[in-house]
């Protein structure tokens, strides 16, 4: 029993973890209808930028942080009017603009690994001793984490109900045309949502990295399919349905890994993702399915 | 001299080795339009097969532990390759072509091949973990009693006649109807559907020879290298073989076999001339993945078709000569244009 409790407990991290980076990958998925497999090296970008940081400008992670969120949502910007927005302008499937995020994937990895190469990189956290929370343990970074997450959820909530960019986010991503028929300013609408979506995967890479300790050039997008996981159990392009599925995968993967191989952790993960699409690919929360 | 002439025949060995990989994958995407991130995946299903099958019994205390183990000549070796692929293939189509959209797919197959991935590892009983396997015999190696040099050489001979009979075979697929009617799902499944015709079997068919094709093309690289682990299957590996087709032109068989040559030539011999720092050993390899990466970003951009487009089959031809002929003037190229741009 005290064993499902804790690994409940790391699953709620671990969810965390996924929830900000499934928000973010699924609100860019609604508005520009592709799947962007780059979206893990953004948070590989937000790790190694937070190194740079700590560097160059003698920052703590945490000090580094909003720094960090902000530029990776620039890059993300930059990304799409470099190399995106062409292809979206010219009418492109959304399957050619996949395999275009596929080179930039590999760009963004390969350039983190020539600058900094494959070696494990590490954070200057200080020790921290770890409390007791009712049934559960936690250590003061794993409930920065956990709180990083509940803010950022309360802001993506707040801006999709009550701003003019998240409605309009919201009517781009339920009907495409209906919500271009009414003026909706699209190149506004995708540059912002490119800031969001790669803001929040450079926070989930920080946090991810927090939460693991080290990482590699390849981390993030190792992390990826978890993410398409949680994502896809959610419905993709609903961004409530992500929080949900962040949750599901998060608790599943981390009571699974303590109870069998922990090698295969994120194979129960990707197992659960085949099975979703399988029988339910719109999402176990859609409530009614549009194709 | 004979360092050039030992270089270009690896070279070359890769290449054809690569190209039946492409292939294998323009049969999947740039005939049918299947959306296969799993390519790697068959390769080493076919590479582990191949080992397994013509490896003999692990020996006790020798640090390899595997399954099978039954010393099994080089044609058998290939056709369990083959087999165990097409199986694999057909299981991982059978139930995820049916009713997937294609990024579905796409992220479907990477997880099948990553589930593969964590198993080839973890279970060392199966095929000795990440260590891999070793000591594959090379084909014919015992028998022929040939010089290292000249051996290589036969192994060139062999994987252009493989290429050869694989090329050949795509060749007669993408001509015959089965080829036509693959384009045809692959532009609009629907008008094929009310044809008469049932998509998903058709390809679920395309599928499994693409996963045959790649097996072959895995069962060659074991033989040729002599081991197989997992960090040969990496998700990177099937992203090389992508940029390879789309490079080269999709659609198109030769426009496969150039690119299989060109992204990996290009890929060792287009950072040839970058220092080396000792302080980052991965900065050339690192500057090799960045250019593959905007290498593909920029075809896709400029020259969605690839280098050698998809050649208009017979009646596209008729119609564009027969709409010059009427007009007097050069037809637009509308029969150049890109197959899923």
């Amino acid at each position: 029993m005290t064993v499902l409790l804790l690994s409940i407990g790391f699953g709620l991290i671990t969810a965390s973890v996924i929830a900000i980076a499934g928000v973010g990958l699924s609100l860019q998925f609604g508005v520009t209808n592709f799947v962007n497999f780059a979206y893990g090296d953004f948070m590989t970008l937000g790790m190694y930028l937070t190194l740079l940081c700590g560097s160059v400008l003698h920052l703590t992670v945490y000090e580094a942080l909003p720094l960090v969120v902000g530029c990776t949502g620039l890059v993300g910007v930059l990304v799409n009017r470099l190399v995106l927005e062409s292809f979206t302008r010219r009418g492109s499937n959304p399957i050619i603009l996949l395999i275009a995020t596929i080179g930039v994937s590999l760009v963004i990895q390969s350039a983190l690994l020539a600058l900094w190469g494959s070696q494990f990189q590490k954070f200057a956290l200080g020790a921290s001793q770890p409390l007791h929370l009712g049934p559960f343990i936690f250590t003061p970074r794993q409930l920065i984490i956990l709180g990083l997450a509940v803010a950022a959820m309360i802001v993506i909530h707040v801006l999709l109900r009550y701003t003019r960019l998240g409605k309009a986010m919201r009517a781009m991503s339920d009907r495409r045309t209906l919500a271009r028929i009414v003026g909706i300013n699209t190149t506004w609408l995708t540059d912002w949502t490119w800031f969001i979506s790669t803001a929040m995967a450079g926070l989930a890479g920080v946090v991810l990295a927090i939460n693991t300790a080290s990482f590699t050039p390849f981390t993030g997008f190792g992390f990826l399919l978890v993410i398409f996981a949680a994502v896809i159990v959610g419905g993709i392009g609903k961004p409530y349905g992500a929080m949900l599925g962040a949750l599901i995968i998060g608790v599943i993967t981390s009571v699974a890994a303590s109870y069998m191989d922990s090698a295969y952790k994120d194979a129960i993960a990707f197992a659960v993702l085949i099975g979703v699409l399988l029988v339910r690919p719109q999402g176990i929360f859609a409530s009614r399915g549009r194709g | 001299m004979a360092a050039l002439g030992y270089y270009v025949t690896v070279l070359a060995i890769f290449a054809c080795i690569y190209s039946i990989i492409t292939i294998g994958l323009n049969i999947q995407w740039g005939f049918a339009g299947i959306l296969n991130f799993g390519v790697y995946a068959f390769v080493a299903i076919g590479a582990y097969s191949y080992g397994l099958v013509t490896l003999g019994k692990p020996i006790p205390g020798a640090g390899q532990s595997y399954i099978l183990g039954i010393h099994a000549p080089f044609v058998i070796g290939l056709l369990a390759a083959a087999l165990v692929g097409g199986l694999a293939a057909w299981a991982l189509g059978a139930i995820a072509l049916r009713r997937l959209r294609s990024d579905y797919l796409a992220i479907t197959t990477i997880a099948f091949s990553q589930i593969l991935w964590l198993i080839a590892g973890n279970e060392t009983w199966l095929v000795n973990g990440w260590d891999g396997i070793s000591g594959i015999p090379q084909p014919l190696n015992g028998m022929l009693k040939l010089s290292f040099n000249n051996y290589n050489f036969f192994f060139l001979a062999l994987s252009l006649v493989m290429l050869a009979l694989v090329m050949w075979f795509a060749q007669v697929t993408l001509r015959a109807p089965f080829g036509r009617i693959l384009r045809g799902v692959r532009e609009d499944e629907l008008v094929v559907e009310s044809f008469g015709r049932n998509t998903a079997s058709l390809k679920l068919r395309a599928f499994v020879t693409g996963g045959i094709l790649s097996a072959i093309g895995g069962a060659l690289l074991a033989a040729y290298v002599g081991a197989f682990n997992p960090s040969a299957f990496l998700v990177g590996e099937t992203f090389f073989v992508w940029a390879a087709l789309l490079i080269g032109g999709s659609g198109n068989n030769w426009g496969a076999i150039l690119g299989a040559i060109l992204v990996p030539v290009v890929f060792t011999e287009g950072t040839r001339f970058l220092p080396s720092i000792p302080s980052n050993p991965q900065l050339i390899e690192a500057f090799r993945y960045i250019i593959i990466g905007l290498l593909l970003i920029l075809t896709l951009k400029f020259r969605p078709q690839g280098i050698i487009p998809e050649r208009p089959d017979r009646f596209q031809r008729a119609t564009k000569r027969d709409r010059r002929l009427r007009t007097g003037r050069a037809a637009a190229p509308d029969g150049e244009e890109p197959p899923h741009a």
